[in-house]
């Protein structure tokens, strides 16, 4: 009935056998296979190489980076050099060289106009990738960003393209995954060459030691291969006669120029910040006056109680489980008889022809059928018992009216 | 006894006064200042707060209470000191004790002392202890408070319900019915001599006293009484099969009804009844010497029992049973027929100690079996039934085979157990079987 088994005959304690590993070798074998892991893992950084992964980086392998065209650069000739200061991007420009601005929003003002002047001194290119209409207004004010294009689209060159072309046909632009997610046009005014026209705007447009980029797809390694992207950026970088001297700045965060303004917590007041410690402190003051608890936390010394049915629900369970339908019919036929011996004055003990015998006149079954009900008769499906244990419902009701 | 100062929410809420001097000069030494001036304060209040040590408590534990009533208990607080204190205190029962409010807050004037009532409803059976008492002294600024933890035993002892309490009257009736009943009135084991009286039409003719009745001039018979100051030894088992909740409550606790049943009755009967709760070892035994006394002894012996998960030493049960009662002793077993742990133990131990003593066993029955046997609708549900009726069918043997070693069973579901019992008492006495 009740089931709070005890643990009283619990397995005898069997002795650690010496062939089998044992808490201590598992242990050892764990550690190997950790350390194995861990020099597989810096075997693998060390045969990648290192190299500063990013948005446009011309040593990035990656989808973003660029190395593919710094690469074919390179091969052709190009004496191609990596900055990333404000202050070397405009001496590069003044001298004369391609400057590629690949994050132009990424400078304020104060750098956008030392570009300008480095390019009005001298006689640089400067090739920009996705201006904004800020950039603009201090490197090309004749430029204007003319919308944008948030789905990748085949744009082809025509008549009115001219140098703006850069002896492209058709380039697919439009949003590059993790640098940029739309592709920008451009309206431009008189003196520049636009080209690969969408509605208003042109995804490039070149002009006054200018080239602007609308998408990013034109030099990342992922985009640089569709249709003629990789003429685009190469004719732009690289110039007409090959052998070019090529600036690639990417604007960096830990630009001197770029530290000049005062930061946010400049803009505080004073007593800002022992203010906040003084703050800190009382919260902690507070959590912990309130955190005490008063005395010791009760422990109820709760009694043991099964509930008595689960042995028996247990076993119904494990008898479902096994298909066991002739124990279950047994059982039920057994305390059918029992308690119908007992109404007829049969005794307990008296066979099952007794029974049947003294049953027939008080029922509508045939001695067969009450045979096959009350007898050893094999039950072969779940209908087949629930259908017995109805019938012998039935029967039951019948001889107690 | 430990005595650790806490910090209140008002001694923490001071510091926002400090956040003026420091809007006013900011500057990290400000801080640091207003930081010393804080703590300063903190100890100042420390230094001026007397510890929960000078208090004297006192406790007048609630004794015994009946479950389902209420208890009463109290707290003296006395201040010895020259200065009143204000005073938190918690009384750390446990939760089924039942103590409505362990928390207090007194304000005691200097040399005065002050108490705390407290009302019990406990919700369990059993012992229940206070496991600390908490004084916290507010410090005389407010902003701190010294905490001590202090000792002070109370314990209260919720003792059984005993509802079968209703049935007494009707069972004394009888019992009073059975001693006075003409039809009793013969000579068998078990009866004693009670009175010679004169013979009426109808008295059995093999009563009649022939040496009294040539002593006087009318026929003269002897009537006779069930013999009293018989034994009676309870036996609860309080094994693994004692701890199956039927309904809300567990086994031995309608074991433990029946129990106090009988033994109020028997008491009242004039016999002597010994009560012992048993699995692996005895755990209590109550000697009923006095009949006045023996069913308040039973109550509060019995009223820390619980079952434990182990299974019984039937045995070591034999060998007490041998040793406590004289042949012929009533022995009432108080103990679930488990197919399984019967067929184990208690059915050989069951026919050895049937030969020497009457012997009734008492088993609470779970009503959820014949529930179950009635279940029908899923393939589940037939399931279950034959199940039931499988268990049914075991438990019907178990209890045939005690039968015939010569006990008496009596398998009802809990709520009846204790008049069954009673009932098999007052008929085995009836018969002058004892």
């Amino acid at each position: 009935m009740t089931a709070p088994t005890t643990s009283a005959a619990s397995a005898p304690a069997a002795p650690a056998a010496p062939d089998r590993p044992g808490p201590r070798t598992s242990t050892r074998v764990l550690t190997v296979a950790l350390a194995l892991v861990v020099l597989a893992a810096v075997l693998a950084v060390a045969l990648r190489g290192t190299f500063r992964d990013g948005p446009l980086e011309p040593a990035a392998p990656t989808p973003q980076g660029s190395k593919a065209v710094a690469r074919v650069l390179e091969g052709e000739g190009t004496d191609l050099e990596v900055r990333r200061y404000t202050t070397d991007a405009a001496q590069a420009l003044a001298e004369g060289r391609t400057v590629l601005v690949t994050d132009p929003s990424a400078l304020d003002a104060a750098q956008l106009d030392r570009l300008a002047e480095a390019r009005a001194s001298g006689h640089g290119h400067l090739v920009l990738v996705r201006p904004s209409f800020f950039v603009l207004a201090h490197l090309a004010p004749d430029i204007r960003p003319a919308g944008s294009l948030k789905e990748t689209t085949s744009l082809g060159a025509d008549d009115s393209c001219a140098a703006a072309s850069l002896h492209a046909r058709e380039i697919r632009v439009g949003p590059a995954e993790d640098v940029a997610k739309s592709a920008t046009l451009y309206r431009a005014g008189d003196g520049f060459d636009a080209c690969f026209r969408h509605g208003d705007g042109a995804a490039v447009v070149t002009g006054e030691g200018v080239t602007v980029l609308g998408s990013a797809t034109l030099l990342t390694n992922a985009g640089v291969g569709d249709l003629d992207n990789a003429a685009v950026a190469l004719n732009a970088l690289g110039g007409d006669d090959g052998a070019s001297a090529l600036t690639w700045y990417v604007p960096s965060p830990t630009d001197p120029l770029a530290e000049e303004h005062p930061s946010l917590l400049d803009r505080l007041p004073d007593f800002a910040l022992p203010l906040a410690l003084w703050a800190c402190a009382i919260i902690l003051a507070v959590l912990l006056a309130l955190s005490r608890r008063l005395g010791p936390v009760v422990v109820e010394p709760l009694p043991v109680s099964v509930r008595a049915r689960e042995l028996t629900v247990g076993r119904a369970h494990l008898l479902h489980r096994a298909d066991a339908r002739d124990a279950a019919a047994r059982s039920l036929r057994t305390r059918t008889a029992v308690r119908l011996a007992s109404r007829l004055g049969v005794r307990r003990e008296g066979r099952l022809d007794a029974l049947i015998a003294a049953l027939a006149p008080h029922t509508s079954l045939a001695p067969e059928q009450l045979r096959t009900l009350l007898g050893p008769t094999p039950v072969r499906s779940d209908q087949e018992l629930l259908r017995l244990s109805e019938d012998l419902d039935a029967l039951e009701k019948e001889i107690h009216r | 006894m430990r005595d650790l100062p806490a910090l209140r929410l008002r001694g923490a809420l001071l510091g926002v006064v400090g956040a003026l001097p420091i809007v006013l000069v900011p500057h990290w030494a400000t801080v640091l200042v207003c930081a010393l001036v804080w703590v300063a304060l903190l100890v100042l209040d420390l230094l001026l707060t007397p510890s929960p040590k000078t208090l004297l408590v006192r406790r007048r534990s609630p004794g015994q209470v009946r479950l389902g009533e209420e208890g009463t208990g109290r707290l003296l607080v006395t201040n010895p000191g020259d200065r009143g204190v204000d005073v938190r205190l918690r009384d750390a029962w446990n939760p089924t004790a039942g103590l409505a409010d362990q928390r207090a807050e007194l304000t005691i004037p200097a040399r005065e002392r002050r108490a705390v009532d407290q009302v019990f409803r406990p919700t369990r059976r059993g012992r229940h202890t206070s496991r600390a008492l908490v004084l916290a002294v507010r410090g005389r600024l407010g902003l701190i408070e010294r905490r001590g933890t202090r000792q002070v035993p109370g314990e209260l002892l919720a003792l059984h319900a005993f509802g079968s309490r209703r049935h007494l009257p009707s069972r004394m009736r009888r019992l009073r019915e059975i001693e006075g009943l003409a039809a009793v009135h013969q000579r068998g084991q078990g009866t004693e001599f009670d009175s010679l009286r004169d013979f009426v039409d109808g008295d059995d003719v093999r009563s009649i006293d022939w040496r009294a009745t040539a002593r006087r001039r009318s026929v003269v018979v002897r009537t006779w009484r069930p013999e009293r100051d018989r034994h009676v030894l309870i036996v609860v088992d309080t094994s693994r099969t004692s701890a199956g909740r039927v309904g809300d409550a567990p086994r031995l606790d309608s074991a433990l009804d029946a129990t106090l049943l009988l033994t109020a009755l028997a008491a009242q009967a004039g016999d002597r009844v010994d009560v012992l709760c048993a699995d692996r070892v005895p755990h209590v035994q109550v000697h009923g010497g006095n009949a006045r006394t023996v069913l308040h002894d039973v109550v509060a012996a019995t009223a820390p029992v619980e079952p434990a998960l182990v299974e019984s030493d039937w045995e070591m049960v034999a060998s007490e049973i041998r040793r406590r009662a004289r042949r012929g002793a009533l022995v009432v077993l108080l103990t679930p027929i488990e197919p399984g742990a019967a067929g184990q133990g208690l059915l050989p131990v069951a026919s050895r100690i049937a030969a020497d003593h009457p012997l009734i066993v008492g088993s609470a029955a779970d009503p959820a079996l014949a529930s179950m046997a009635r279940e029908r609708g899923s393939i589940g549900a037939v399931y279950r039934a034959a199940s039931a009726e499988q268990e049914t069918i075991e438990r019907e043997g178990t209890a045939r085979a005690l039968e015939r070693c010569g006990a008496h069973v009596v398998d009802v579901v809990p709520d009846d157990l204790p008049q069954a019992i009673a009932d098999q008492y007052l008929a085995l006495k009836a018969a002058g079987r004892l």
